[in-house]
């Protein structure tokens, strides 16, 4: 038994020679190279299920419009404009919206959309305990008032109504299909693509056809659409940079690598990042009771440093939680509290804790580097943070039950009201401890029955919780958003990813 | 020989059942509000009430392992809390894509190791050298590093790969080869190293035993020794270690999966665990278990069949 070097050279490589040789056929460099009326996506996640009732917010409400069409179109810019419905108004009192619907569009099962189709949906929506069920909380009853007009009764004014039936609760299924097994896995609706159910593979991929004859073209820009699941990072960012995805979400650290390849950004601020100090009248922690403690903290950050160290600059400072697009947002606010270490101990002293003030805040999973440059920077003005045990897949619980006083966090900046019910009114899951006052009850109600006036009214909240100091917002985050040259994208505001309307093939 | 196949799923049925309260209850203590966690952080306290009550959460715990140990005898494994889909489904889709490629890295290290291993034994010198090097080299880049590594050489730069995978209904078994190879690269590197090392010192080991020397003695030659009797009595030793590798690629393949977005065992099992999506990671559970079982008692098999001492003990 013999072996030359040669032959022990090739036993060594023997294991990848095997593996290779045995796929010597044609490359093939995936769907995105194919005509150039395809689109593929690269995705964070599946969808749960394909009842319209499930469908969530932002990068999980994209695949579902590939389907379903809204009541109401929401153009990138935020405005709301006619989709299966062509007009609505308000009632005097703003608690009757009444829908004119198209009478032209039908369910890809040949069922035909018309006001008994919208109110079984909104029926259906309202009982099917989907993530987005709040959005119709305020709808009493829906009631056909002829073939193509709805009344939508609500209890209260909400003037949020209109922007969630562009939304989870403006998805329209096909009213034969509602509520069967069947919609979990294989979508029925009017809009601009079908499922290629054969094609498609859970957690894999889902694969979209455009449909025949759908009612408006200006929507339907691709033959074909595919949603690649690639919920790690990287595989996202290789899957991009080799050509296999034509857009999808990455980091500012992954970007980098992304533009090395010539993939282009779409960015847009859609979160804001920041401490909450949630016990403003000190249940747990005292101190925090005390506005000036909770000023000085907002005092003690260089928020243009943070961002560019940790965000690589990808973001804006800021000192409001309210977004930019929500209409509550304005520029004075913008820079409320500067960086100014000395002010902040001055008002640790002034309230009566110049030996210091101890925070406790848990750990929040990938932003490690964040909790640790603002513990330096606290800890530099003479406020101890107290970095406790990770939040886990529990903490929505955790929040609710008051375990926490103080927590760092990446938040949504909706609309005014969809922002009140998130972080400020007392039916808020991050206002816990449920602070509030008369003055800013006063100011929440009146934000509710504003009307078309919500946006400037809710500037008034936004000044008394930047002023009262009950968060202390760091920057807002650009979102990531990268696609190649092949493809146009506009970003949409107050969404991570562009509603699926907003790609269209590159000249 | 039948008995002890008995004895060995009786005893595997046990683990079973073991392993399956305990994940259950463990699950339990960990998972808190899951209604909440299915909902998300803008539903109502009614909302999640409502919820536990569609899950049967407001049944003592107790009860619903009982019900679940119950149906799952019946071969009713649940659905996922968050997805609906039915766990027994998610299984049949995702245990076909790390099965293959599990097996199709197994067979690899197998023919591999054995070769690597038995030349480097017979060989020693220089030969051996490089293969000690090499293998301490191998076993010390983790598979995902290799993985990385392939992907930005052979799929991003030269593009002879896809990235990601590319499995789907529609594509054929070429694109199944294409998707699979940089994962199986990635996941037997470790295995050939490792495997090819213990081989080495099995055949090494019983080279220098006296029945060699005998055999020698009376002129027979040395391929006949090698494959008539040194590796016979070596394999046991190579069996064992394979068995082992493969039960900790069960592990390892879960990180190449999520770096290739294969939809096999991997994803699923990370993203029920993190979600405490209980039916779904019981499924995963009781999937693992089966395999460690069925490959444990193979092996006892083959073990027996290529050395009857082990049998009668």
């Amino acid at each position: 038994m013999k072996l030359g070097p040669k032959a022990a050279a090739a036993a060594l490589v023997l294991s990848a020679s095997l593996a290779l040789t045995g796929c010597g056929g044609a490359a093939n460099s995936g769907s995105a190279a194919g005509a150039a009326t395809a689109l593929t996506l690269g995705t964070v996640q599946d969808v749960r299920s394909w009842d319209p009732a499930q469908a969530h917010v932002g990068h999980v409400l994209q695949p579902y419009q590939a389907v379903y069409d809204t009541l109401i179109l929401r153009a990138p810019d935020g405005k709301l404009s006619p989709m299966l419905a062509t007009a609505w108004k308000y009632n005097a009192g703003n608690t009757r919206l009444t829908l004119d619907l198209r009478t032209d569009v039908t369910f890809s099962d040949g069922a035909k959309f018309d006001a008994a189709a919208a109110k079984a949906n909104m029926d259906h929506f309202k009982k099917a305990n989907g993530p987005q069920m709040a959005q119709l909380a305020s709808v009493k009853d829906v009631t056909v008032v002829d073939a193509d007009t709805i009344d939508v009764n609500l209890t209260a004014p909400d003037p949020a109504l209109e922007y969630f039936l562009s939304q989870a609760a403006g998805l329209m299924g096909s009213p034969k299909a509602l509520g069967t097994e069947g919609i979990r896995t294989e979508p029925v609706g009017s809009g601009p693509y079908v499922m290629d159910k054969a094609a498609s593979v859970k957690d894999s991929q889902t694969v979209f056809t455009a449909r025949k004859d759908y009612w408006n073209e200006d929507l339907q820009k691709y033959q074909k659409l595919t949603f690649k699941v690639l919920t790690d990072l990287t595989a996202r960012t290789n899957a991009l940079v080799s050509g296999q995805v034509d857009a999808t979400i990455l980091d500012p650290k992954n970007g980098k690598q992304a533009e090395g390849a010539k993939m282009k950004l779409a960015a847009n601020e859609v979160d804001w990042q920041g401490l909450l100090l949630l016990d403003r009248e000190g249940a747990k922690n005292p101190a925090l009771a005390n506005v000036k403690v909770r000023q000085a903290i907002n005092y003690a950050f260089d928020r243009k440093t943070i961002l560019d160290q940790v965000m690589l600059g990808q973001g804006t400072p800021t000192s409001q939680p309210f977004g930019k697009a929500s209409g509550a947002w304005t520029e004075e606010l913008e820079n409320y509290y500067t960086y100014d270490p000395a002010k902040a101990k001055q008002l640790l002293k002034e309230a009566g804790f110049e030996k210091g003030v101890t925070l406790e805040i848990p750990s929040v999973p990938g932003f490690e580097t964040q909790i640790s440059v603002i513990t330096q920077q606290l800890a530099d003005v003479g406020i101890t943070l107290k970095v406790g045990a990770a939040l886990t897949n529990t903490y929505t619980a955790d929040i609710a039950a008051q375990k926490f006083t103080t927590i760092f966090f990446s938040l949504f900046q909706g609309q005014p009201t969809v922002a009140i019910d998130q972080i400020v009114s007392t039916k808020a899951l991050y206002n816990p401890f449920k602070n509030t006052t008369p003055e800013l009850d006063a100011k929440i109600a009146a934000v509710r029955n504003g009307g078309a006036d919500t946006g400037t009214l809710a500037q008034e909240v936004n000044r008394y919780v930047v002023e009262q100091a009950w968060f202390a917002p760091l920057f807002r985050v650009n979102q990531m958003y990268y696609h190649n040259s092949k493809v146009n994208v506009t970003p949409q505001i107050q969404q991570a990813v562009p509603s699926i309307y907003n790609y269209s093939p590159a000249k | 020989m039948i008995r002890f196949i008995l004895k060995r799923l009786g005893s595997g049925l046990v683990v079973l059942f073991v392993v399956s309260a305990l994940t259950f209850f463990l699950l339990y203590v960990s998972s808190g509000s899951i209604a909440r966690n299915i909902l998300g952080d803008q539903a109502t306290a009614e909302q999640v009430a409502m919820k536990e009550h569609e899950l049967g959460l407001d049944q003592p715990l107790v009860v619903r392992y009982f019900s679940w140990v119950a149906d799952a005898l019946s071969g009713n494994l649940g659905a996922s809390w968050f997805t609906s889909e039915p766990v027994a489904n998610s299984l049949a889709t995702r245990i076909p894509v790390t099965m293959t490629m599990v097996f199709a890295a197994m067979i690899l290290i197998a023919v591999c190791a054995a070769l690597i291993g038995v030349i480097a034994a017979v060989k020693r010198g220089w030969v051996d050298r490089v293969v000690q090097v090499g293998a301490i080299i191998g076993d010390s880049i983790p598979g995902f590093v290799i993985g990385v590594i392939l992907v930005t050489i052979l799929a991003i730069q030269l593009g002879l790969f896809p990235a990601t995978s590319t499995i789907s209904p529609e594509s054929g078994p070429d694109a199944w080869v294409y998707s699979m190879s940089l994962p199986v690269i990635a996941l037997l590197v470790n295995g050939v190293t490792g495997g090819a090392q213990q081989i080495r010192s099995a055949v090494i080991k019983q080279l220098e035993r006296d029945y060699v020397r005998t055999l020698r003695s009376r002129g027979i030659g040395e391929r006949e020794i090698l494959f008539r009797h040194v590796l016979r009595s070596a394999a046991p030793a190579g069996l064992t270690v394979l068995s082992l590798q493969l039960i900790g690629m069960l592990g390892g393949v879960v990180i190449i999966e999520q770096i290739f977005a294969l939809p096999g065992m991997g994803p699923l099992a990370v993203a029920a665990t993190g979600q405490s999506d209980l039916p779904v990671v019981m499924g995963v559970v009781m999937y693992t278990v089966v395999v460690v079982i069925v490959v444990n008692l193979l092996v006892d098999i083959l073990n027996g069949w290529l050395n009857p001492k082990v049998r009668v003990s």
